[in-house]
């Protein structure tokens, strides 16, 4: 879900981008990061727990927590929440690390 | 390898303020920011700034933002780095800096640290469900790219952030449905109190979170009362329905990068955890390096601007020594001193103690304190606050200060000035035309109308960062009465709409016409709403409510100061159970910790070594403080005993490649010259 008016803001929203998550399309806007995407389109499991495989969702949002680590066009372990969503990208959560593969 | 005069790690209030005052100095200055963008966690600060005009008081922390990043680029001598983390700070001096895929190796003639702070994790039950979030997460999700982080919130802590941010959820169309506070008395400034309570939003004290429900995601909070020891009592439990529980519960300074490079290290719990020790003038005890901002303790943003400069200052002295200054020693000193009197003016008042008692533990024994002695408030100034800090609602005693006599009260409209907590705020006194504002004698003082010369004209009212100015006027002739109050949500009332009006708690308290809605790009956003009511309405209306409740729930179909007391929370008999997640990164629980401190194993390090916990992708950021206390409380220890795990560099995330890139390209692998 999406501010659409604000009292004080007023968001400058980017082109519209499309990227792949776990193989679902989802709706961007430029400049946005790929948590705020996935956010607002509902998506609030970002990873699994490495030994309980509990979910886990976005806690800090600013790269320090380790909650929302993807691979993001086959690097793992992608601070998904200061990484910018681009048009085309290929985001799969880890469940529960990354590998190199 | 890169030399230059100054390095300053971090470009928030702090870190911008340093790289301003050590680039007028005429000196090669470079600035380091992880992010994209520089004005760290100013960047999502909607509301008006307290403090004084000079230290960009009633201005939006977003506005800041733009009038420091503009004073920043107009300084070639300083180079701005974004997406530039410092990984560590070595013997020799070197800083290595990942910047963009590629490492570099600094090495600087001094060194200003400002990197800022981490939120507390808390431990309960089912904490790490989707949906348990960090108050900074939030305000990064809806205020940086407006996305709704949830629907229905429970707000945790009632410092400034827990209000600020419940406020703010509030202006993005989503629902709070209480904020609970762990001690007896609300933590943050009263205006933002009354603010949330005039909107209907509940704030319990002697409440905490036990549990979060649900199984994918939140579904519910279950919150729990706790007596005068931090028992929870049995059958005081409330479940909240909600989709998202923020955590406000407090920061930590994030100073890895001093611990490592071997700067001393105190445990203050007034400032908010481990900081470095330093000198009045922000040195710390390894020369060349200066600290400031919420890494040097933790504070409001305004602080954070004094402090950087201050240590900009000083990191460009030590610079300077050497050399031609463009500012005479004489001009140099002055500026500094003046800066310190900020500084202290700003923490001289009641909200200001606790820095003062944190501040006070940092220096060696005897020596005498950077602070001014707090000005003993007058009776009249300091009025007793007990209920309104439960309640966030003013007495009617506290109330009758704020009114003129009755003879005053007719015919002109007059300013209610519900400001009644000595806090560092004047805008108020500089908006009055006719000067019926007293000016203040100190930053901290209390707001007096004087209401022979107070017009009624409300321009004080859009101009207060608090919204805590209110105008009444009485028409007996009509049989009326006119409220004039700020506003800031959306949608706005229109003239000559009917509204339901609320009392300082948020309930309904009648109905009222809109006379008007003023709003000029002086108001800065903030409307003011006048509204007529039945006389015996005026001293109680604080609110409108429009008929549609916002425009942004059709398409779902919308500083930091008090923290519980670490000591008492130490010995909190509040025991979270085993299954509590004390480590996100790698899934151990207290139980876990439990029983190596049960084994013997008591210090952080210890405790790292065998369960994993700080080895994982955060380096301990959300797990430390948690593990501190359970040592603190299982062995009886004082918190400041409890050894702190060693820090090691990279600080953040590197990938070999990157290594590797840069020792294979010039700069990395060139060999450091002495």
């Amino acid at each position: 879900m999406r501010v659409q008016q604000h009292p004080v803001l007023t968001f400058e929203r980017g082109a519209r981008i499309t990227f792949l998550f776990d193989g679902q399309p989802v709706e961007a806007y430029e400049g946005e990061t790929i948590v705020a995407a996935l956010h607002a389109a509902g998506i609030w499991k970002l990873s699994e727990s490495p030994a309980k495989h509990r979910p886990r969702g976005l806690f800090c949002a600013i790269g320090h927590c380790s909650s929302c680590l993807m691979t993001v066009d086959g690097v793992p372990n992608v601070r998904t929440c200061v990484t910018r969503a681009r048009q085309g990208m290929v985001v799969v959560s880890q469940q529960p690390r990354g590998d190199l593969g | 390898m890169k030399r230059l005069d100054v390095l300053v790690i971090g470009g928030g209030p702090a870190g911008i303020s340093a790289a301003i005052a050590a680039g007028k100095m005429g000196l090669e200055v470079v600035l380091l920011e992880e992010r994209e963008f520089l004005g760290g966690q100013l960047v999502k600060q909607t509301h008006r700034f307290f403090g004084s005009k000079e230290e960009h008081a009633g201005v939006r922390g977003i506005d800041i933002v733009t009038e420091l990043t503009a004073t920043l680029s107009g300084m070639p001598n300083v180079s701005t780095w974004l997406e530039a983390t410092a990984l560590g700070l070595y013997e020799d001096g070197v800083v290595t800096v990942l910047h963009q895929g590629r490492m570099h190796k600094f090495l600087p003639r001094s060194i200003v640290a400002a990197t800022g702070a981490f939120e507390r994790f808390l431990p309960f039950e089912n904490n790490d469900l989707p949906g348990v979030f960090g108050a900074g997460a939030v305000q990064t999700l809806m205020n940086m790219y407006g996305v709704k982080p949830a629907q229905k919130v429970l707000m945790v802590g009632s410092g400034n952030i827990g209000l600020i941010v419940s406020y703010q959820l509030i202006q993005a169309g989503v629902e709070v449905v209480a904020v609970l506070e762990a001690a007896g008395n609300i933590g943050g400034y009263l205006v933002h109190a009354s603010k949330l309570r005039r909107l209907g939003v509940p704030i319990l004290t002697h409440y905490t979170v036990q549990k979060a429900i649900g199984t994918s995601e939140v579904e519910g909070a279950i919150a729990v009362r706790l007596d005068d020891r931090w028992n929870p009592v049995e059958g005081s439990e409330i479940l909240f329905p909600c989709d998202a529980i923020c955590l406000a519960t407090g920061l930590s300074p994030l100073g890895e990068i001093l611990s490592q490079a071997g700067c001393q290290v105190k445990y203050v719990p007034e400032l908010g955890g481990d900081v470095p020790v330093r000198d009045e003038n922000l040195q710390t005890t390894r020369p060349g390096v200066f600290v400031a901002g919420d890494l040097a303790g933790i504070e409001e943003a305004t602080a954070a601007m004094l402090e950087g400069e201050l240590a900009g200052l000083g990191a460009a002295r030590t610079v300077l020594s050497q050399r031609a200054s463009p500012w005479s020693e004489e001009d140099l000193e002055k500026r500094v001193q003046d800066l310190k009197q900020k500084l202290s003016g700003l923490r001289a008042g009641p909200v200001g103690e606790k820095i003062r008692k944190g501040l006070g533990r940092l220096r060696p024994a005897g020596e005498s304190g950077e602070d001014v002695p707090e000005k003993k408030p007058s009776p009249q100034d300091q009025p007793p606050l007990e209920e309104l800090w439960k309640t966030g609602i003013p007495t009617p005693s506290q109330l009758q200060r704020k009114l003129p006599e009755e003879a005053r009260k007719q015919p002109r409209p007059f300013a209610v000035v519900e400001c009644f907590q000595q806090i560092p705020c004047d805008p108020c006194v500089q908006s009055c035309p006719v000067g019926a504002i007293a000016p203040f004698s100190t930053i901290n003082d209390i707001p007096q109308v004087d209401f022979a010369r107070c017009t009624g004209c409300g321009n004080c009212i859009a101009r207060c960062p608090g919204l805590a100015i209110f105008v009444v006027g009485y028409q007996p002739e009509k049989g009326k009465a006119t409220v004039s109050l700020p506003y800031e949500l959306l949608p706005r009332p229109k003239k000559g709409q009917v509204v339901e009006v609320l009392d300082r708690a948020g309930r309904v308290a009648g109905e009222g016409t809109v006379l008007s809605v003023l709003d000029s790009p002086r108001m800065d956003r903030t409307a003011v709403v006048k509204v007529e009511v039945d006389p015996e309405l005026a001293m109680e209306v604080r609110m409108v409510r429009c008929p549609v409740e916002n425009v942004n729930a059709q398409e779902t179909q919308q500083e930091h100061l008090a923290q519980p007391n670490e000591e008492e929370w130490a010995q909190d008999p509040t025991l979270p159970g085993d299954d509590t997640i004390v480590c996100r990164c790698e899934d151990v629980t207290l139980g876990q910790i439990r029983e190596l401190i049960q084994k013997g194993f008591t210090t952080i390090e210890e405790i790292k070594h065998v369960s994993r916990c700080g080895m994982g992708p955060c380096q301990g950021k959300t797990c430390s403080p948690i593990i501190a206390r359970e040592i603190a409380r299982i062995t009886g220890k004082p918190l400041d005993q409890v050894k702190p795990a060693k820090t090691r560099p990279p600080f953040g995330g590197i990938l070999f490649e990157e290594v590797v890139r840069s020792e294979e390209e010039s700069d990395g692998g060139e060999a450091y010259e002495a």
